[in-house]
């Protein structure tokens, strides 16, 4: 205690943060001449209250829940493997779903090093990209995976995950199919939740379910479901995920500081993991 | 261990400690070519809409910053916010964190923007302990959140003329 008192007092007077209105003195940069930074100032409210919410900045990708998971513990990632989906749908919506479930399903087997499963799931994005016509630049992208995955670069594979997603996205929107991005979206983060809440629920500690917390996230994806046309909306599949996404934003909503217990982390487990099957039911 | 990272806070190296007592967010060292994993995707561009050349240079810019942090094994996110600012006339993104993990948020604009701030507010909108970098138009806060949740980046050019900015994040 003692020496992290004093480390914070030498890094005060050395390192700065943010907050003090003197001149900080950042790290050390050799090749840049760093300039001292003001204070901060709180945001007005008319921030806070036009804040952009961009879907590839204000979703986490689910790579960063399993990082912080993964700080907590050491999850058997390869326990949370899933049994192979089906490739073929019938509904645009539905396969975008999956498409996101599937990119999540990338990170849990770049957790777990698995550089065979990594090209299955590949695989898979890609036979399911190929049904949205969206395939072109995802296959220059799995063609990537593959290699990254048999040269087991686990840090360019998650980035390249990201990237196939955001082609896909990318290429949703420039067949005026934008709708579709937020179902994506949707899909990795239910199946990323659901991994993580299952593995804590099984393993629980207050601190590692503190991590669930992310009412913003289910706010913003919902919001923007909820602005999808009539058409798709009336989609019975598309009706039970808003269900139950409002079911699932309950759990993933506590207070500051507050701490879900091992009932709740459960319930959460068992919600997402039957949307998640039921996205996948063919 | 303890006197090491004592050691490191006092040099403020790399792999130091924060205020917080917290390992902190290792320094930007000259920046190695932006990762081929990074896709050109323009889709957070939603007040630009398109590709410009100041919005590439901007991307690239921060990409040379994010690439410095990736040596210490930061991810950078493929997803980026491009956009007009101007002085004065600051810009705020929510984004979600989760605790434990330690967050680089980088910005930078093509020419004309003389000197740029970033900083990171709670859910409520007040500043958060960071650790601030400056560089040349360029800018970047690391912090490592104590609480998972939904905070707020802001980004404000201090100094300069009308300009495209891009921001972007890494985490680790």
């Amino acid at each position: 205690m003692r020496l992290r008192t004093c480390a914070v007092v030498l890094l005060l007077l050395g390192g700065g943060m943010g907050l003090r209105g003197e001149t900080p003195e950042p790290p050390a940069t050799p090749a840049a001449a760093v300039e001292p930074v003001p204070a901060p100032v709180s945001l007005t409210r008319e921030e806070l209250d036009s804040a952009a919410r961009i879907d590839s900045l204000t979703i986490p990708s689910p790579g960063e829940l399993m990082a912080a998971l993964a700080k907590e513990a050491r999850p058997n990632w390869q326990g949370q493997y899933r049994q192979p989906i089906p490739t073929t749908f019938a509904s645009r919506a539905q396969i975008a779903m999956n498409i996101g479930g599937l990119i999540a399903d990338g990170y849990i087997a770049l957790e777990a090093a698995d550089s065979q499963q990594v090209k299955n799931i590949g695989k898979d994005i890609i036979t399911l990209a190929k049904s949205l016509a969206v395939s072109e630049n995802v296959i220059a992208r799995g063609n990537s995976i593959f290699e990254f995955a048999e040269n087991n670069e686990w840090t360019a594979l998650k980035e390249e995950l990201e990237a196939t997603q955001n082609e896909v996205k990318l290429a949703l929107e420039e067949q005026r199919d934008g709708d579709l991005v937020w179902l994506v979206t949707l899909g990795g983060w239910v199946r990323g939740t659901e991994v993580v809440s299952g593995w804590i629920a099984g393993n629980y500690t207050p601190q590692a379910a503190k991590l669930l917390r992310q009412p913003a996230v289910v706010d913003l994806i919902r919001s923007r479901i909820r602005r999808l046309p009539e058409r798709m909306q009336s989609d019975p599949l598309l009706k039970e995920v808003l269900e139950k996404i409002d079911e699932i934003e309950r759990l993933v909503s506590f207070p500051e500081g507050a701490t879900p217990t091992q009932e709740q982390v459960k319930e959460l487990r068992d919600l997402t993991g039957q949307l998640v099957a039921r996205i996948a039911e063919k | 261990m303890k006197p090491l990272l004592l050691l490191a806070g006092m040099l403020c190296l790399p792999g130091a400690i924060n205020a917080a007592g917290e390992p902190a967010a290792p320094a930007p060292a000259p920046a190695e070519s932006p990762s081929p994993a990074v896709s050109p995707s323009p889709t957070a561009t939603p007040e630009s809409g398109e590709t410009t050349d100041a919005s590439v240079a901007a991307r690239a810019s921060a990409l040379e910053v994010a690439g410095a942090f990736s040596n210490d094994g930061f991810k950078t996110r493929d997803g980026h916010w491009i956009g007009p600012i101007r002085a004065k006339k600051p810009k705020v993104v929510q984004v979600n964190l989760y605790a434990g993990n330690q967050y680089w948020f980088i910005v930078a604009a093509s020419d004309g923007a003389k000197k740029l701030a970033v900083s990171i507010h709670d859910e409520k909108g007040e500043p958060v302990e960071f650790h601030p970098y400056r560089d040349q138009g360029r800018a970047a806060a690391g912090f490592s959140p104590e609480i998972s949740g939904p905070y707020y980046v802001r980004i404000e050019e201090e100094e300069g003329t009308p300009a495209v900015f891009c921001l972007l994040y890494s985490y680790k």
